[in-house]
């Protein structure tokens, strides 16, 4: 058991567990955080579920292993962790066009997918303003993820919002322009493209 | 209407979620007031980022406690390395590659003669939490060839076996009173089909008492139905000793 709750600690005060016995329950935390967007922007870079999964491993196992070389002076971890993302990304997406599988009919996460024509550096500089935007939809409270969700993802007026929740439409749409204050605040947060390329 | 009226509904509006008649509302309003233009050109700027966002997909629940068990067993590993420069052992075979690979890092190969060290090992396995509650789908009698037979008392010896989400195998050996290795020379499990071998990866014994291993194999093991323990020496001939111990058939 961690010394103090994993939910109560920073990403950054995380890392500095990953070398001590806590290592499991530290990673274990930060891979809550930030595993939905490791593996959404893979989705998006890489357009395979499999090789996605595969950043997913390949990354929370380099964040373990290379946890020494972060330096939260230098910057926010989850910026460290874009650029390592970014990293083994354009290794995978190397190693796509020896395997690329299929899409499955109708699958609606992979329809997003980058048009595999673009060249690999340009994909995967594109997935900066994804990474933020995750993190800015993931750091949401849930009643504002969830009208996001139903009314960007879905494409359910709020009316039709208000019958799918039972939530009354005065307080679905003050749930949306209060949703869209939260985005537009983390969006205009944290570090810089130059700083994620660095 | 007045700003105030509008304001909440303006992000609605740029999502194209309002009704007709209010969307209608809201067009008349912003035709002739400058501030609610400049506070739906900023909304408009946050849904187009969006439409950056990635697709709302979770990678599958296993992944977190296969990425988990790999820490343990790379925990392990660096252990096991540090027994091994502590007694200046000479180890077979190449040493873990830093990238990800499957199995070679949930391999076990302890090849210190110290049993007190293995001990140590095995005890830290069960604290890391490597010994699984769940039920095995086969259990696997260990059998001693007549020629280790002749040397055991009170043994016995089990292979349990457990499938995992990702389709590997979970291989945990059970031995009871199984005699330590020889000097510079370590256990290996093997899979066999026919001419066909696959390794499971390599441990020690404690000798008196009980050892309790995990390995791993790739989901292709299925197929393979005898278990062989083959006593492996630290050399440079990679080839599989023919020095079996214990054999086991799959059920």
């Amino acid at each position: 058991m961690m010394t103090q709750r994993a939910d109560e600690l920073s990403d950054e005060q995380l890392m500095t567990r990953l070398t001590g016995p806590e290592v499991e329950a530290a990673l274990s935390k930060l891979y809550d955080r930030y595993s939905r967007t490791v593996f959404g922007v893979g989705l998006k870079i890489l357009g395979d579920r499999s090789l996605a999964e595969e950043l997913v491993q390949d990354v929370f196992l380099k964040v373990w292993r290379s946890s020494g070389t972060f330096d939260s002076s230098r910057g926010s971890f989850s910026t460290w962790l874009y650029r390592v993302t970014r990293s083994v990304a354009l290794d995978l997406y190397r190693k796509r066009a020896h395997r690329v599988r299929p899409v499955p009919d109708g699958d609606p996460y992979l329809a997003t997918a980058q048009d595999s024509s673009a060249g690999p550096q340009e994909v995967v500089d594109e997935s900066w303003l994804s990474w933020r935007v995750s993190r800015a939809l993931e750091v949401l409270d849930a009643s504002h993820k969830e009208v996001i969700h139903l009314a960007y993802f879905e494409g359910l007026s709020q009316r039709e919002i208000s019958e799918r929740t039972g939530v009354p439409l005065g307080t679905v749409k003050s749930r949306t322009a209060s949703a869209f204050k939260s985005l537009r605040r983390e969006l205009a947060l944290g570090d810089t493209l130059r700083e994620a390329n660095r | 209407m007045k700003c105030a009226e509008i304001h909440p509904n303006l992000a609605a509006f740029a999502l194209g979620g309002l009704e007709p008649e209010e969307a209608a509302e809201v067009r008349r309003h912003l035709a002739s007031c400058p501030g609610c233009q400049k506070e739906l050109e900023e909304i408009e700027t946050v849904r187009h980022s969006l439409e950056a966002a990635p697709p709302p997909a979770a990678p599958p629940v296993y992944l977190k406690d296969e990425i988990l068990s790999h820490v343990r067993a790379e925990g392990l590993s660096r252990i096991r390395e540090e027994s091994k420069e502590s007694s200046s052992s000479v180890e077979r075979g190449s040493s873990a590659a830093p990238g990800f690979n499957r199995f070679k890092n949930l391999r076990i190969i302890l090849p210190s003669v110290a049993a007190a060290a293995v001990v140590g090992i095995v005890a830290l396995g069960i604290t890391f939490g490597f010994m699984r509650e769940d039920a095995p789908v086969a259990t696997i009698q260990l059998v001693p060839t007549p020629d280790e037979a002749a040397g055991l008392k009170g043994y016995w010896g089990v292979a349990e076996i457990r499938p995992q989400p990702s389709g590997n195998q979970q291989v945990e050996l059970k031995l009871n009173n199984f005699e330590e290795p020889k000097p510079n020379s370590y256990y290996e499990l093997w899979f066999v089909s026919g001419e066909r071998r696959i390794s499971a990866g390599s441990f020690t014994s404690v000798g008196q008492g009980e050892t309790k291993v995990l390995l791993n194999v790739p989901p292709e093991a299925r197929n393979y139905h005898t278990l062989l323990i083959t006593e492996e020496h630290m050399d440079n001939d990679t080839a599989p000793s023919q020095e079996v111990a214990l054999k086991g058939e799959m059920p």
